[in-house]
């Protein structure tokens, strides 16, 4: 999916070097909302507090995903405009596009929601995205000292996830 | 049930055969149970050495079964008398069975006589584990020192087993070490031995 | 990209790193034996027991869709047979069969022949009262309420009583559809 514009941006930003300095931050969410890690790398501009900024991505996400589904032109199964879906039911998107910036979203049948963001032109993630999950499930999943819906703070998971997306984007 | 009072004897247990020993489950499922022990004991307990003391008495069960598994199995029902003799029983034949593998290494304490350590560079229970800050020196490695201290103690030998992260120069993550403090009587029935 | 077909149990099973059952058997026994040391009432220790289960299933799913490739689960006779067949195997490298579906689709039995907790376990007297694998059923009511399924799940059969097979009732009692999670005015 792409907003805001077809795939020639003008004017385009610079492609990406490859210098692992395009990840611009990383998101992960659980069912419930709660926001169970926040990576950044490259942003400078912060105009909202981590909370706000954490919950309007939240939001963001939740009322494309709800659009893109009742947009569905190839599904005679839609309910009104925010009525609630079953997680998996519908139609999902997978990434948008700005003229400065690439969303690349990814949800699991289990409410997890992984949103990284990086240079608008970087290739499709949605592999690397699934690598993040598992390294999630890996690294923050089966440490017995976790516990499930608290914010992540394995330093392992931290600097592995680092150098994962400095390889990609 | 497993160290339980008396087991009750019914064919249907005793018509399984015991040696078999070779059926396998993921090592998640391992790695899941694990940190359930793990999450329940910590709302047990005030502080980290009451928590791995805990951790050590689980494991001191699966030890003391562990080794009667083991005498089971092996026909002759061979005892180990001798220090070295039980030393190398847990390093390569106990773990074997546990963990797939025999122990990275078996080293006597260059400080102490009483004293041997079990390293391993990635121990099982230690593989998923990112301690916080806030838990200090805290060891998963507990359950695995308590399983040495059962077979030992089961064996006839004493000790006191702990668990250790040691830093590796040059690897990001710490290995284990084991650390056996025999007993006195153990060590004087050891000399009598010759 | 088209989507990825889920895999095989006996695949995932086969490609995953494994460790000796007993390992496992045991250790479970020692987790039964601390429970009924702590709580000494067998009601207790049923209860924690299903509660462990549950917390090892809100975990243990996440692991289940990134190995299976599972990537919704919204029918639940699909959801059934895919724990039975792909869930068993992939944690347990057992299998079990579904079976007694309702008319309605809402309730089905798990059939399980094989069962690694249990290896060389007999109920003392003093724990007739204990259903020893209670941890099973509740994963499986965590594994489901995290894909948004609310179930209900009972023994029907127990083998440490006597019966020929475990058996575990699954009762779908709703699904709970996903709803925005903060107030607007938060």
């Amino acid at each position: 999916m792409q907003f805001f514009g077809g795939s020639e941006i003008s004017p385009s930003p610079p492609a990406p070097t490859a210098s692992g300095n395009n990840g611009h931050m990383l998101y992960v969410f659980n069912r419930n909302g709660i926001c169970l890690l926040y990576r950044e790398w490259n942003r400078p501009l912060h105009t909202l507090n981590a909370q706000q900024d954490h919950k309007l991505m939240f939001g963001l996400l939740f009322s494309l995903k709800s659009l893109t589904a009742k947009m569905d032109p190839t599904s005679s199964e839609k309910g009104n405009l925010g009525v609630p879906q079953l997680p998996g039911q519908g139609c999902s998107f997978h990434s948008f596009r700005t003229n400065t910036y690439k969303l690349s979203f990814m949800e699991t049948p289990s409410g997890i929601k992984i949103i990284l963001v990086t240079h608008p032109r970087t290739g499709d993630l949605r592999e690397s995205l699934k690598y993040i999950y598992n390294l999630y499930v890996e690294y923050v999943v089966k440490n017995p000292l976790y516990t499930p819906g608290a914010p992540i703070r394995s330093e392992l998971f931290n600097t592995t996830l680092d150098q994962y997306v400095r390889g990609i984007a | 049930m497993i160290g339980v009072g008396k087991i009750k004897q019914y064919g249907n247990v005793l018509d399984k055969p015991l040696a078999k020993g070779k059926q396998e489950v993921s090592l998640s499922a391992f790695a899941f149970l694990f940190s359930e022990l793990v999450q329940y004991n910590q709302t047990q307990v005030d502080n980290i050495g009451e928590l791995e003391r805990r951790l050590e008495d689980a494991g001191y069960a699966v030890g003391a079964r562990v080794l009667e598994l083991l005498c089971h199995r092996d026909k002759g029902n061979r005892r180990e008398t001798r220090l070295l003799g039980i030393l190398s029983f847990v390093h390569s034949t106990v773990w074997k069975v546990l963990f797939g593998k025999v122990a990275d290494s078996l080293e006597k304490g260059t400080e102490h006589e009483d004293e041997y350590m079990i390293s391993e560079k990635e121990l099982l229970v230690n593989k998923f584990i990112s301690i916080p800050k806030d838990m200090g020196t805290f060891n998963c490695g507990a359950f695995v020192a308590g399983i040495v201290r059962g077979v030992l103690d089961g064996a006839g030998f004493p000790a006191v087993v702990t668990a250790h992260f040691v830093p590796m120069e040059g690897q990001q993550r710490p290995r284990t070490t084991i650390l056996i403090k025999f007993a006195e009587e153990v060590l004087r029935r050891e000399a009598r031995l010759g | 990209m088209a989507p990825v077909a889920p895999r095989s149990g006996d695949a995932i099973f086969a490609n995953i790193e494994r460790v000796n059952a007993e390992l496992f058997t045991l250790t479970y026994g020692a987790i039964v034996r601390q429970l009924l040391t702590d709580l000494e009432e067998v009601e207790e220790v049923n209860k924690q027991l299903d509660q462990m289960g549950y917390n090892i299933g809100i975990r243990l799913i996440d692991e289940f869709l990134a190995k299976s490739n599972v990537s919704r689960c919204v029918d639940f006779r699909e959801t059934a047979e895919v724990i039975a067949k792909v869930g068993f195997k992939m944690f347990l490298g057992v299998t079990a069969s579904v079976t007694n579906w309702d008319a309605e689709g809402t309730c089905c039995s798990i059939v399980l022949e094989d069962n690694p907790l249990v290896d060389f376990v007999e109920l003392p007297d003093n724990c007739q009262g204990l259903y020893y694998c209670n941890i099973l059923s509740g994963v499986i009511r965590g594994a489901l309420d995290m894909v948004s399924m609310k179930a209900e799940v009972t023994w029907l059969r127990d083998a440490l009583r006597g019966d020929d097979v475990f058996e575990l009732q699954v009762k779908l009692l709703k699904q709970v559809p996903e709803e925005y999670p903060y107030k607007d005015d938060e």
